[in-house]
């Protein structure tokens, strides 16, 4: 099982998630009706947060739902379309804000992951967007929380003689 | 082909001095002719001289600011968050504009109207929030005296959301500072030629703005395939990395390699302590995190801090290499956290770090020469580096106290009050010089003496290219390639769009021939955009020989002809002026202007519609 997980050191606040979302699935150019969100905060503290579903496990939306509209299907949280009343319970109700609605929309916008193969993931041009096992979340805050105690910025090694530099900055850009 | 989408054909006009707001159609003509942003721009500025009888006073309640996206904002290809702002300029009296990344200009064409323009003066300090076609002036007093910063938080709380984007004005524009700029998103700028005077002069202290329309697009899923192809290409570039991490900040060591650094007020080109400010420095030391434009890959903005040493604590978003290079080597600051706090505080007053850099730097030299004296400075002395002065004198020309008060008149009135001056301020037409040294390119001289907005790079940047390739370039070459930039760098802002991923990446031209035709539907080629945005030089031109200019004011700072720079690879270097006139000449001819730089009679007839 695969998770869409954040990584909001690499944002850089483009929208780019935003714009692909709404594209894929509603056909527009309005980043307002994404399924995604780019929080930005300014100056104090400084932080790029996409806002996207997190799949819970104990779902706060699917609790309140007072149709029923909302199950987990593969494991991923859908919205009976059918059935769904839009009283928007279930925007009020998520804990992170990561369910939508818009005025142009009846149905509120949650995040289908695009059926496994999440577009935002895909056009991300930082990597802060990421597709990975669910054993790995939380490997990048560990990394960067770490990083965040020592003082070494950088290694040293030696490759066939010549002395190379990595800085850990960069080491965050590999594929997972 | 006429235009079947992009545009929303709404143009909101506000007038302040009674608070009205009414919204116009605007005429398929007029979309097809001046495409969006600085075409609009220019445009309707040239109907309001028109209408004054060419007799505007560029901090009257009469001078039209306008406020322009363009087709392609905010849609899904490289960079399109732009955004003008237009008017007559208080710090050239002519047409002025200056273009802001970011999200502002997106939010804005989200509103549902495809240009802003604003009039006369409202009562007391004001801000504009258009809500989703709905417009409101509300009096907002207590906004007097707040940082652009502290400004856009207010506006926030005030109206209860987050969700808004907010272009302020900080101090210097109340003040009227003739090089205020336009702030929004916390640090995103429109700095050059005083925009933000221009709000201050019309009581206008914030813009607010929230909608969620779609932006209209005639055809998406070719524009997606168009823009994948355009972000793959982008991505493969060798340098895109290189851009992600360091952004602008990489041309610091490129130009002081190559000797197109201002350092001590462009008397050298060359900077000793290059290696403390560059982007390395910026890299290992200060960077917190990268901000991008509106669906830009190229993330060029860099947030840094810093942790230590007494301007611990400092956030900005920024710099990049003009503002570090203007603020830095240019007032012989080598330490890089000075200059992040002289630029956060320029952001806090919203003042136009290039003209700031330019003016900080001739006042320190005009000391050391003897033209200014103590008593000029209020008794401080200030020298090369001395960070303490260089701050108080910032900060003095934003409250405009003491010098601070004829300083923040821009460079015109320095010189008025110290003829001596003329020959230490780069300047061309009023507006200070940007960050490349034009000793060591004939080519970017000829940019900056012709450029309509005065001394700035936006509209040719030829000086890489030449020093690259162009040793041997005959008179015509040079030529052409100043008029070929003067086409297309103001095409995408007339379209709405960055020209980064193009001058730097190397996406060529002809995708955007492609982008425009799927958002409008209307083909066009490139060519015939570039004639479009070469009528619409025609056309700023046009207000300016209108206005008083002609071939004598097309010229160079004195330091250009005079004072080569004193080491690095153009040590010695100087632009001959007969060298200049002949080029000059040349380019008149080929603009078909006259040998006096003024452009045909019967040309008017083609903006009168």
């Amino acid at each position: 099982m695969k998770r869409l997980t954040v990584i909001p050191e690499q944002c850089s606040g483009c929208k780019m998630c935003e714009l692909v979302c709404a594209i894929k699935h509603f056909g527009v150019n309005n980043a307002k009706k994404a399924a995604i969100r780019v929080m930005i905060t300014y100056p104090h503290p400084v932080v790029r947060m996409p806002i996207v579903c997190s799949q819970c496990k104990v779902p706060m939306c699917a609790q309140v739902c007072p149709v029923d509209a909302l199950r987990r299907v593969d494991g991923v949280m859908q919205l009976d379309k059918e059935n769904c009343t839009s009283c928007y319970q279930c925007v009020e109700a998520c804990p992170f804000g990561a369910i939508y609605v818009h005025e142009d929309c009846d149905l509120p916008i949650i995040c289908d992951m695009c059926g496994g193969d999440p577009e935002c993931v895909k056009k991300c041009p930082k990597g802060a967007l990421r597709l990975i096992p669910e054993a790995a979340l939380g490997e990048s805050r560990r990394l960067n929380n770490v990083l965040s105690y020592t003082q070494m910025k950088q290694i040293e090694f030696y490759e066939k003689g010549e002395r190379k530099i990595i800085h850990y900055a960069e080491t965050g850009k590999e594929e997972l | 082909m006429s235009i079947k989408s992009g545009y929303f054909k709404k143009h909101l006009h506000v007038d302040l001095t009674n608070g009205s707001a009414e919204c116009r159609e605007l005429p398929d003509t007029f979309i097809e002719k001046y495409i969006g942003g600085r075409g609009f721009g220019a445009k309707l500025v040239w109907d309001s001289l028109k209408e004054h009888d060419f007799k505007i006073d560029p901090l009257s309640p009469e001078n039209l600011l306008v406020v322009a996206p363009g087709p392609l904002t905010g849609v899904y290809l490289p960079s399109s968050g732009k955004n003008s702002f237009a008017a007559i300029s208080p710090a050239t009296g002519l047409y002025g504009d200056s273009s802001m990344g970011g999200g502002f200009g997106v939010e804005l064409r989200q509103t549902g109207i495809d240009v802003l323009s604003i009039t006369g003066r409202a009562p007391e300090l004001s801000l504009l929030f258009i809500d989703n076609g709905e417009t409101t002036i509300l009096p907002m007093p207590e906004l007097r005296g707040k940082s652009c910063l502290e400004a856009e938080g207010i506006v926030k709380e005030k109206l209860g959301t987050h969700a808004v984007h907010v272009a302020t004005i900080g101090v210097a524009g109340e003040n009227m500072v003739k090089f205020a700029c336009v702030n929004a998103d916390w640090s995103r700028n429109a700095g050059r030629t005083g925009i933000g005077a221009v709000m201050g002069s019309k009581n206008l202290k914030a813009i607010a703005v929230r909608g969620h329309n779609d932006l209209p697009v005639y055809d998406v899923s070719g524009l997606v395939a168009e823009s994948d192809k355009a972000y793959k290409y982008m991505e493969k570039h060798k340098f895109f990395r290189m851009w992600q991490q360091q952004g602008l900040m990489n041309v610091i060591d490129y130009a002081n390699a190559t000797g197109i650094l201002p350092a001590y007020n462009f008397k050298d080109s060359v900077f000793a302590r290059n290696d403390e400010v560059n982007g390395a420095t910026m890299l290992d030391y200060y960077k917190i995190g990268d901000s991008a434009c509106f669906s830009c890959s190229m993330c060029c903005g860099n947030i840094c801090l810093v942790k230590n040493g007494r301007y611990t604590g400092t956030v900005i978003e920024g710099p990049e290499y003009e503002t570090c290079a203007m603020l830095g080597p240019n007032l012989g600051i080598g330490d890089f956290a000075a200059i992040l706090a002289a630029s956060r505080l320029c952001d806090e007053l919203g003042i136009d770090t290039i003209s700031t850099g330019n003016i900080v730097g001739a006042v320190i030299e005009g000391y050391e020469k003897g033209v200014l004296s103590l008593s000029d400075l209020d008794g401080r002395e200030i020298t090369w580096g001395d960070e303490d002065a260089i701050m108080e004198l910032i900060r003095k020309i934003g409250h405009r106290q003491g010098i601070g008060d004829i300083l923040a008149d821009g460079s015109r009135r320095i010189i008025e009050k110290w003829p001596e001056m003329d020959k230490l301020i780069l300047q061309v037409k009023g507006l200070e010089q940007s960050a490349y040294d034009s000793r060591a390119g004939i080519s970017m001289g000829l940019a900056y003496a012709t450029s309509d907005i005065g001394a700035h790079h936006t509209r040719a940047w030829t000086i890489a290219k030449e020093m690259e390739e162009g040793q041997n370039w005959s008179d015509e070459e040079k030529v052409d390639i100043v008029i070929y930039h003067q086409k297309v760098r103001p095409l995408f802002d007339m379209l709405g769009v960055c020209r980064l991923p193009w001058i730097e990446l190397g996406l060529s031209e002809w995708h955007y021939e492609k982008f425009y035709k799927y958002v409008t539907g209307k083909e066009a080629s490139l060519e015939q955009l570039l004639e479009l945005s070469n009528d619409v030089y025609d056309l700023t031109r046009l207000i300016s020989t209108r206005l008083g200019i002609s071939r004598k004011d097309d010229s160079l700072p004195y330091k250009v002809w005079a004072n080569p720079p004193l080491t690095g690879p153009n040590a010695g270097k100087v632009i001959n002026r007969d060298d200049f006139q002949r080029l000059l000449s040349l380019y008149y001819k080929k603009r078909g202007w006259d040998e006096d730089g003024i452009p045909p009679a019967g040309i008017e007839q083609k903006f009168e519609d």
